[in-house]
C-alpha cells in the first residue's frame, strides 16, 4: 500500500521536475527508484516520515531545497556542492570541501544514501535526526554560515519558492519546519539498494559475483563486517580506527559532542556502500585510495587513546586478500542510484 | 334554503381555512424538524488562567541598561535573557490535574507579551498548585524539527549538536573572561547528569486561583536572574563567561537557576 503510492509519487515528482526542463529526460522510470517499503533482510528504518506524510510536491520542494544556493551567505553553496549526485553524494576528490569564501573545514563530505536508518548524523553523531540535520551546515561559519532566518526571508521573497511551498504545504507561508521537513523527504528518500552486490543477493536478473568478488566477500565477512556489517554496511557505533592523530586538525571525534574523554578520536563507523565513488577516505579524508586504506588497517594501526581493542592488532591481509576485497567493495557501487534523475539537480538536468 | 345552502358554505370555507392553516402548521412543523440542527453536544464550559513571569534581578526589574552585581561582586548588564516554560499541570483542590496541550513557551525577557502565558480551555474551578519545567523536555529534543515557540528560527537550539538551549543569557562583564567582556551563557543537555532543565512544583498557599466564566485569575511568579550565579555555586564571571555546549559547567548554572523562579501571588480579578 505504501509501496504503491510512493511507486505512483516517484513517477508524479520525477514528470513534475522534468516538465520544463529538458524533453529527452521526460520518460517514466523504472517504479521501483524510490523505495519506501524495507528492503528485504533489512532492519526497519529509523524515521519512517510518520509526522511528514511524503508527496510529490513536498519531495520537490525538499530537492529544491538541497540544491539551493540561497542556504548559504553568500548565495553560492548549496547542500549539493559538497554531496554530489554522481559521487553518491559525497564531495570528489576532495578532503575538506569549500564553505563560503573558501574557508575549509576539518572533515570530509561524506556519501548520503539510507539516511532513514541513520540514529543520528555527522561525523561526530551531534545531531540526532534526520529533520534537523541541514542546520549543521547552514549555520556552520566555514560551510554555509548563513542565519536561518535569513534564509527563510530569501525563500519568502523568491517567487519559485512561494509557489513550491504553496504546492507543498497549501500556502504560501516559509516555516523552518515546513522547511526541514520537505528536506528530510529528499534526504531520507536517497535509498541505495541496488548495486551489484544488491542483485547478487537477492537473485535478481542473473547478477552473479565472479570468483575474485566471491573470495573477496568470504574474506570481507571475515575482517570487515564486525564494524561495516551487512546490509547497510555500518553499525552505526563511535570507534578510534587507529588513525595518527593529526595536531593541526584539532578534532577530538564523538568527544566534541559528549564531553567524554572515553570518546576522543572515536568517529561513527562510515557504511561501505557506494565506497569506491566517495574517495577520499577517512573522517579527515586523508586516504585517496581503497589500497590505501586497507593498507592502514594491516600495518598502519597507531595506538592513540580509545583504539578500538578490535583493532590493536591490525587486521592481517595478505596483498592477494587484499585485492580481492576490494573487487568485492565494488560490487557496492549503486549505478542506478547515481543515476536516478530524481535526485539530480533540478538546475541543471542530465 | 338559500340561507341553508349560505350556510354550509361558510362552514366548509371555514373548515377549509382550518384545514389550510392546520395542514401549513404540521407542514411547517415537519420542515422545521428536517432543517433542524443537531442538538449540539452539551458545551463544557471552561475558563482561562494566565501566568505572569516577572523577570528581576534581585528586586530590581530586569532591563538592558542597569549595572548589576552578582554574588560574586562582579559587576554586569544583561543584553538577552531567554528562557522556556513548557509542561505546565495546574491542581485543583480536588486533586484533579489540568494539563496544558502542547505546553511550550518561550519567555524573553525583550518581549514583554512573553512573559504572559494564558492557559485556555481550563476547566472552571479552584486550583492551589502549579507545576511547570525551566526547559524543553528530552523527547522534543530527539524528535525532529518543531513550530511554533520550538521552531529552529528562534535561535534557541544547537545546530550542531542537537538540542535547545534552555536558558539563554547574554550580557557584558567588566570582570568577563572573554577578551570582548561579554557574558555569552547559552545553558542547554537534554539528557544525563548534566541535563538542564529544572522542574518547578508551587503551591498557591492559603490563595486558590478561582477559574470562572467570567475571571481569569492571574498567578504571579518571579524569575530572578541573578540566581542563575548564587546558591549552589557561585560564578565568578572571569572563569565562567562562555557557555555554548552541555557539560558539568552548564550543571553548575542549571542547579542554581533549579532555585531561580518563586511564586509569588495570585490575583482573582
Amino acid at each position: 500500500m505504501n509501496n504503491k503510492r510512493i511507486l505512483t509519487v516517484s513517477v508524479l515528482v520525477f514528470g513534475l521536475a522534468a516538465c520544463k526542463v529538458d524533453p529527452k529526460i521526460n520518460q517514466p522510470l523504472p517504479v521501483d527508484d524510490l523505495v519506501i517499503t524495507v528492503p528485504n533482510g533489512w532492519p526497519e528504518p529509523v524515521y519512517t516520515f510518520s509526522n511528514n506524510p511524503i508527496s510529490k510536491e513536498t519531495f520537490a520542494l525538499g530537492r529544491a531545497l538541497f540544491y539551493e544556493t540561497m542556504l548559504s551567505k553568500d548565495n553560492t553553496i548549496s547542500c549539493g556542492s559538497c554531496h554530489q549526485n554522481f559521487a553518491a553524494f559525497a564531495n570528489d576528490d576532495h578532503q575538506f570541501s569549500h564553505g563560503v569564501n573558501d574557508q575549509l573545514g576539518i572533515r570530509n563530505s561524506p556519501g548520503l544514501f539510507n539516511l532513514a536508518w541513520h540514529p543520528y548524523f555527522m561525523h561526530d553523531g551531534g545531531i540526532n535526526h534526520i529533520e534537523v540535520q541541514p542546520l549543521g551546515p547552514i549555520s556552520n561559519p566555514i560551510e554555509m554560515a548563513e542565519d536561518i532566518n535569513t534564509v527563510m526571508a530569501k525563500l519568502s521573497a523568491s517567487g519559485k519558492y512561494k509557489s513550491l511551498f504553496k504546492e507543498a504545504y497549501g500556502t504560501e507561508e516559509v516555516t523552518s519546519q515546513r522547511m526541514f521537513r520537505a528536506m528530510a523527504q529528499f534526504m531520507g528518500l536517497l535509498y541505495s539498494n541496488n548495486s551489484k552486490y544488491d542483485y547478487y543477493k537477492r537473485q535478481e536478473n542473473n547478477v552473479t559475483l565472479n570468483e575474485q568478488e566471491l573470495r573477496g566477500y568470504s574474506l570481507f565477512i571475515a575482517k570487515c563486517n564486525t564494524c561495516h556489517k551487512e546490509p547497510l554496511f555500518t553499525d552505526f557505533q563511535f570507534r578510534n580506527n587507529g588513525l595518527k592523530v593529526n595536531p593541526l586538525l584539532k578534532d577530538s571525534g564523538r568527544a566534541h559532542i559528549t564531553g567524554e574523554p572515553g570518546d576522543v578520536y572515536k568517529y561513527k563507523t562510515p557504511s561501505l556502500r557506494n565506497v569506491a565513488l566517495t574517495y577520499p577516505y577517512m573522517h579527515d579524508g586523508r586516504l585517496t585510495t581503497l589500497e590505501e586504506c586497507l593498507d592502514h588497517y594491516t600495518n598502519g594501526i597507531q595506538n592513540t587513546i580509545n583504539l578500538d581493542p578490535k583493532l590493536k592488532d591490525g587486521i592481517p591481509m595478505s596483498a592477494e586478500e587484499k585485492k580481492d576485497i576490494i573487487a568485492f567493495l565494488r560490487t557496492l557501487t549503486d549505478y542506478k542510484f547515481i543515476n536516478d534523475q530524481r535526485f539530480a539537480d533540478p538546475n541543471f538536468p542530465r | 334554503m338559500c340561507c341553508v345552502v349560505a350556510h354550509i358554505l361558510y362552514l366548509m370555507k371555514t373548515f377549509i381555512k382550518i384545514a389550510i392553516v392546520l395542514s401549513i402548521g404540521f407542514y411547517s412543523c415537519k420542515k422545521d424538524k428536517k432543517t433542524e440542527t443537531p442538538e449540539p453536544e452539551p458545551t463544557v464550559v471552561t475558563g482561562s488562567l494566565k501566568l505572569n513571569f516577572e523577570n528581576l534581578v534581585d528586586t530590581l526589574p530586569l532591563d538592558f541598561v542597569t549595572n548589576y552585581v552578582n554574588a560574586n561582586g562582579d559587576t554586569f548588564k544583561i543584553s538577552k535573557f531567554n528562557y522556556y516554560i513548557s509542561n505546565i499541570v495546574i491542581t485543583k483542590t480536588d486533586n484533579s490535574t489540568f494539563t496544558e496541550p502542547n505546553s511550550y513557551h518561550l519567555v524573553q525577557a525583550s518581549d514583554a507579551q512573553s512573559s504572559l502565558i494564558t492557559l485556555s480551555k481550563v476547566p472552571l474551578g479552584s486550583y492551589k498548585s502549579i507545576s511547570f519545567m525551566l526547559g524543553v523536555d528530552s523527547t522534543r529534543n530527539c524528535s525532529g524539527v518543531q513550530d511554533g515557540d520550538l521552531a529552529v528560527s528562534k535561535n534557541m537550539f544547537w545546530s550542531w549538536s542537537t538540542g535547545y538551549i534552555m536558558v539563554k543569557l547574554e550580557g557584558s562583564s567588566p570582570q568577563s573572561g572573554a577578551t570582548t567582556k561579554a557574558l555569552t551563557l547559552h545553558l542547554g543537555g537534554y539528557y544525563g547528569v548534566n541535563k538542564a532543565q529544572r522542574n518547578f512544583n508551587f503551591s498557591f498557599g492559603t490563595s486558590t486561583a478561582n477559574v470562572s466564566e467570567s475571571i481569569a485569575p492571574m498567578v504571579h511568579l518571579a524569575v530572578d536572574a541573578s540566581k542563575m550565579f548564587k546558591g549552589q555555586n557561585t560564578i565568578s564571571f572571569a572563569t565562567n563567561y562562555f557557555q555554548m555546549s552541555p557539560g558539568a559547567a552548564v550543571k553548575k548554572f542549571a542547579d542554581n537557576y533549579a532555585e531561580m523562579i518563586e511564586f509569588e501571588h495570585v490575583h482573582n480579578d
